[in-house]
């Protein structure tokens, strides 16, 4: 996304070189997003972790496949959403992703970012709970694109489909989850 | 009910409120080798013990003939093979550059493939940087176009006499369905399911065949392999993967398996 160091791609030009401690540096960079791709993706945290440490595995020994001049991260996430999805259908079913908020945030804590300042608690927990009981299509496209906030081309990566679909995808699965608030905020 | 902006809004301020499993410190060692090895060798070492244990298993049973038609009848592979006595030929033609006889469409770059493609083109890790690339797009080729990738040489695999190509790997946006998968076969042909990296596939070996598959759009594409030889066919999450050559099955799976 935006505003990302702009030396990532020399980073893997460098890898690419054959300079090791920069696919270190792109690994140590990556992890956290990569971690938590595969764990939406796998519902298993330990699932998670392996396929994020195969993922990198295979990123490295895939590094001449890597176009000079494209962004590293899309092409990154999708060797390891790839490899969190083998990991997934191997296991013969994916564990029910259920995303939490962290316990220790209040409204009126310190510094909350402006978007959070819109959020009352309560109105968060359901939001949440909603998200959480949609179907796995919805839920990931969603999760992807807001709540990892991945780019449109990251989310496309992550999902294993073309960008366009994303779009369609995420307008259907927002459709059905204001049609849920709704529900919700009648009952 | 919110407006779409106010919900997009919400979902947004919970991006930070999200209460993440702990990251783990990814740990991908290089040696100095260059090659590279991955950790947690006490799994690895468990999965190949358990890997090889059904390996011996299997062997065990397909070897007995009674036992390997009646697991061929449980997975139902018998209704998608057709025997016909009139096979289609490849038919070679002049020298040009490698692969133009093949009927691959506009060569073109590796880059200038995946630019007129909205999905992303696998490259076998094992093969590197094709020798040349071929794109096809509608309506010469499949929905979604198709992008083919030729090989004049790899370690241990011969080079076609007719076509001067070792391995071609072709891939499209579809999916393999097993109603439609009309092979046309000889006797000495042979169709097998596997698995590569969790993915559906087929070793199909022997004769000249053709390949059916259903195209992004939902119709039906009938193409000849180009190579009439040895084919292993994978569903790669929506991209069907071809990868032909005079190849054994093994080569063709370890090619497979490198494949991002």
């Amino acid at each position: 996304m935006e505003g990302r160091p702009a030396d990532e791609a020399e980073l893997l030009a460098r890898a690419q070189r054959g300079d090791q401690g920069a696919f270190e540096e792109i690994v140590q960079r990556y992890q956290q997003v990569a971690f938590r791709v595969a764990y939406v993706i796998t519902g298993s945290a330990a699932e998670a972790e392996d396929a994020a440490q195969e993922g990198m595995f295979k990123a490295y020994r895939a590094l001449h496949t890597f176009r000079t001049g494209a962004e590293p991260r899309p092409w990154l996430l999708r060797i390891v959403a790839n490899e969190a999805r083998n990991r997934a259908r191997s296991a013969g079913r994916r564990q029910h992703l259920h995303l939490r908020l962290a316990e220790d945030f209040r409204p009126g804590d310190a510094a909350p970012s402006p978007e959070a300042a819109v959020l009352a608690a309560d109105e968060g927990q359901r939001l949440m709970a909603l998200v959480n009981d949609l179907s796995d299509d919805d839920r990931l496209v969603i999760t992807s694109r807001y709540l990892l906030q991945l780019s449109g081309e990251e989310t496309a990566a992550t999902l294993g489909i073309p960008e366009g679909t994303v779009k369609s995808r995420l307008s259907r699965a927002l459709e059905r989850l204001r049609r849920r608030v709704e529900e919700r905020m009648n009952a | 009910m919110p407006e779409p902006a106010e919900l997009e809004a919400m979902l947004s301020a919970l991006a930070g409120r999200i209460d993440w499993p702990e990251t783990p410190q990814l740990k991908v060692v290089i040696p100095r080798h260059a090659a590279v090895l991955r950790l947690r060798p006490r799994f690895q070492a468990r999965w190949a013990m358990a890997a090889v244990a059904v390996l011996v298993i299997l062997a065990t049973l397909l070897a007995y003939t009674p036992t390997r038609t009646a697991i061929a009848d449980w997975l139902n592979l018998h209704i998608n093979i057709r025997r016909t006595t009139a096979l289609p030929t490849p038919s070679p033609l002049p020298s040009g550059a490698l692969g133009s006889n093949l009927g691959l469409g506009k060569q073109t770059t590796l880059d200038g493939a995946q630019a007129s493609v909205k999905w992303h083109v696998l490259v076998p890790g094992q093969l590197g940087q094709p020798d040349a690339v071929y794109l096809q797009l509608p309506p010469d080729g499949p929905s979604g176009g198709e992008v083919s990738l030729v090989y004049a040489t790899s370690p241990g695999i011969p080079v076609s006499s007719e076509t001067g190509v070792a391995v071609l790997v072709t891939e499209a946006r579809g999916q393999v369905n097993e109603q439609f998968f009309g092979k046309t076969l000889n006797d000495a042909t042979t169709i097998e399911p596997v698995t590569v990296n969790g993915h559906r596939g087929w070793w199909i070996s022997g004769q000249p065949h053709n390949f059916v598959f259903i195209a992004s759009d939902g119709t039906a594409r009938y193409e000849t392999l180009r190579l009439a030889t040895n084919t292993l066919v994978i569903d790669d999450g929506g991209t069907i993967v071809r990868i032909e050559g005079h190849m054994t099955k093994a080569q063709a799976l370890q090619i497979a398996g490198t494949l991002v």
